[in-house]
């Protein structure tokens, strides 16, 4: 019964937070979160074990009761979930906006993202992800400031459009099947004699997942929401970092489901690949520090979809390492980039200058979690991309997109380094719970690096060698590409028009209506023609 | 459909009835992409979250009739499940409702505070104005 705690545990603490306003709240936080973390690692242990563990409430019979799956993925992320929340806790907890309300609602989202996690019912989902929603909306707009409202509202209502999709698409399921279960559906799908009768349902719920975990012409929502500019950085932190994972997770589930009768990755190959590059660009062009980290979390999204849609086993299991290790790094830039906001009082890259002069220990990690996300030798990020290009072995084209996209990570996270350059006379002190905070979050990203093959090969049963001659040429492509990157920023950005227009590219609520419409019906015409 | 058929009588009609086709099922469809014209074309702010409402009723319409047999008795007290309704979809859709509730509740309660930055209830006219403050 373990695994409703996981769920329960962080609003149980949530609501007790908020009822006793007692003074020194975030230490009773701290500790919880430790015990929910030590609760999410003894599943892991248990997943790892004895294989995953279903447990039900209310009836024995599976059909009908509200079940809980922890298997090998799922067990996994709820781990990274507790232990980032963990971390943010540790690295918030001087703030004076850390309030009951606001630790209410963050531990209240820590308890739904393991929901997501671990639900095996379709409706469950549905309930989970919109009251999620909801939650992110207020969260995003916590400090009331006049830009945020206008995010977290175009947030929340793109949304919940989403989710009525989603809803219609359980409605067709339901009609089908007769059942919810994502595990009954999954074995009752050769039953199925016409593969065409799944094509709107599988639509429906493609759009709207599509949209939660940003796919290429439904991303518009995420930079705003990840970004926006008065956003506390542990919220953009975990939303960047975690929150899109959810998304993620639920589309290699969908896919896993409905693979017996649609097996779509080619499409999702082709859609990878496109938001990985369309993100990238999005993401050069950009001069706000938070927009172009959340413009390059929706590349990394492409990159990840890539993965997962290759059809090899290497480039998938270096898919799901890479989920974990963008979490990871990605978290880490969003809160290195908060301490400089609020240093310089500015989110303008131009005007931030000498980052490493004046506060030493925030460039270091910062240059690690750069390091790890442009996959530099020896950092985590590396041994997943290095899995991800292993199974494009059988193609050279997609060994060339694979490139290509790193390549345009690599552009936009020397532009992004610009800022730790030039001269600064003062000092800044870095508070004791930051510092531990990022130094372990910087340290398991070169932690993950370093002995990453026996990371994966613990957490997948798998035996990959990584040769040293792999090693050397990784380095070498690496330094290749770098030198590119720099020779590309230092003579050609600054020529290119096409990036200020680019900058000027915001859609409007009823655009973005527009292009899940557009989504929408141009996946259905594919499906309809391919299947 | 029921009141339809006690005034003209349509028992002539064999399969294949055009009637056939105004279903709970079909109607909820066609009202989840009028809820959905609501929110492509409408510049208004109220009027995408009454277009949400209408999706929302739509798909309630729309679970509550989609494994509907005549002559089955409503799941309430002590029917068997031989000669009830599918109790499922209803218990789904409490929930769905009260969900909906909840999420136009705070979609309004954002409005009112979008609306007294901004002045407005127009979405071109609020990006407009943002632009103007950065």
């Amino acid at each position: 019964m373990f695994l409703f705690w996981l769920i329960l545990l962080p609003i149980v603490f949530a609501l007790l937070g908020y009822l006793i306003q007692r003074k020194n709240l975030q230490l009773l936080m701290v500790i919880a979160q430790l015990i929910i973390f030590g609760i999410a690692v003894y599943s892991y242990i248990m997943v790892y074990r004895y294989g995953a563990v279903r447990a039900t409430l209310g009836y024995d019979n599976s059909f009908i009761a509200i079940s809980l799956v922890a298997d090998q993925i799922g067990s996994l992320f709820v781990m990274l979930s507790c232990f980032l929340f963990l971390m943010m806790l540790i690295y918030n907890y001087h703030k004076h906006y850390m309030n009951q309300l606001f630790l209410f609602l963050f531990m209240v989202l820590q308890g739904l993202i393991n929901g997501i996690f671990l639900s095996n019912d379709f409706f469950d989902l549905y309930a989970l992800l919109e009251v999620a929603t909801v939650t992110v909306a207020v969260l995003i707009m916590f400090k009331k400031d006049s830009q945020s409202i206008y995010d977290g509202m175009v947030y929340l209502l793109t949304n919940l459009v989403a989710m009525t999709f989603f809803l219609l698409g359980i409605g067709y399921l339901y009609k089908i099947f007769g059942h919810l279960d994502f595990e009954t559906i999954k074995s009752l799908m050769p039953e199925i004699k016409n593969p065409r009768t799944l094509i709107l349902p599988y639509t429906l719920l493609i759009t709207s997942i599509g949209l939660k975990s940003a796919i290429m012409p439904l991303f518009s929502w995420l930079p705003r929401a990840h970004g926006t500019p008065s956003a506390p950085s542990i919220v953009s932190a975990i939303l960047s970092g975690l929150y899109v994972k959810g998304g993620l997770y639920l589309l290699i589930r969908f896919q896993d489901t409905f693979s017996y009768h649609l097996d779509t990755s080619k499409v999702f190959l082709v859609m990878g690949f496109l938001t990985a590059v369309i993100g990238f660009i999005f993401a050069l062009s950009q001069t706000d520090i938070k927009l172009i980290l959340a413009y390059h979390t929706v590349s990394q999204i492409g990159l990840i979809i890539f993965g997962l849609s290759m059809g090899s086993e290497y480039s998938y299991y270096g898919a799901i390492y890479h989920i974990i290790n963008h979490a990871i790094f990605k978290s880490t830039l969003f809160l290195t980039a908060g301490i400089i906001i609020e240093e310089y009082q500015t989110r303008d890259i131009r005007q931030i200058r000498g980052v490493f002069k004046r506060m030493p220990y925030i460039a270091v990690i910062m240059i690690i979690a750069i390091m790890g996300i442009t996959g530099a030798p020896l950092f985590n990020g590396s041994v997943s991309k290095y899995l991800i290009q292993k199974g494009t072995t059988y193609s050279n084209t997609l060994e060339f997109a694979l490139i290509v996209i790193n390549l345009g990570t690599i552009i936009s996270f020397v532009k992004y380094a610009t800022m730790l350059f030039g001269d600064h006379e003062e000092r800044y002190k870095v508070r004791l719970n930051q510092k531990i905070a990022l130094g372990l979050l910087a340290s398991i990203t070169f932690i993950g690096g370093l002995f990453g093959q026996h990371f994966v090969n613990f957490i997948f049963h798998q035996h990959i060698q990584i040769t040293p001659v792999s090693w050397l040429n990784k380095t070498i492509v690496y330094t290749i590409s770098l030198t590119i990157g720099i020779l590309f920023y230092k003579y050609l950005y600054k020529k290119i028009r096409f990036f200020h227009t680019m900058r000027e590219i915001e859609l409007t609520f009823n655009e973005i209506i527009y292009s899940i419409i557009f989504f929408f019906s141009g996946f259905l015409g594919y499906m309809m023609i391919a299947f | 459909m029921g009141l339809l058929s006690s005034f003209i009588d349509l028992s002539y009609l064999k399969v294949g009835d055009p009637l056939d086709f105004i279903s709970g099922e079909n109607i909820g469809l066609v009202l989840f992409f009028i809820g959905i014209y609501g929110l492509l074309a409408r510049r208004n702010i109220i009027k995408t979250v009454i277009s949400l409402g209408i999706i929302q009723s739509a798909i309630i319409l729309f679970f509550l009739t989609i494994n509907y047999e005549p002559n089955r008795l409503p799941p309430l007290g002590d029917v068997t499940t031989a000669t009830s309704v599918d109790p499922i979809p209803q218990a789904l859709m409490i929930t769905a409702i009260v969900i909906g509730v909840a999420v136009t509740a705070v979609s309004l309660t954002m409005f009112i505070s979008l609306y007294h930055h901004y002045g407005t209830t127009n979405w071109l006219k609020v990006i407009n104005k943002r632009r103007d403050d950065t």
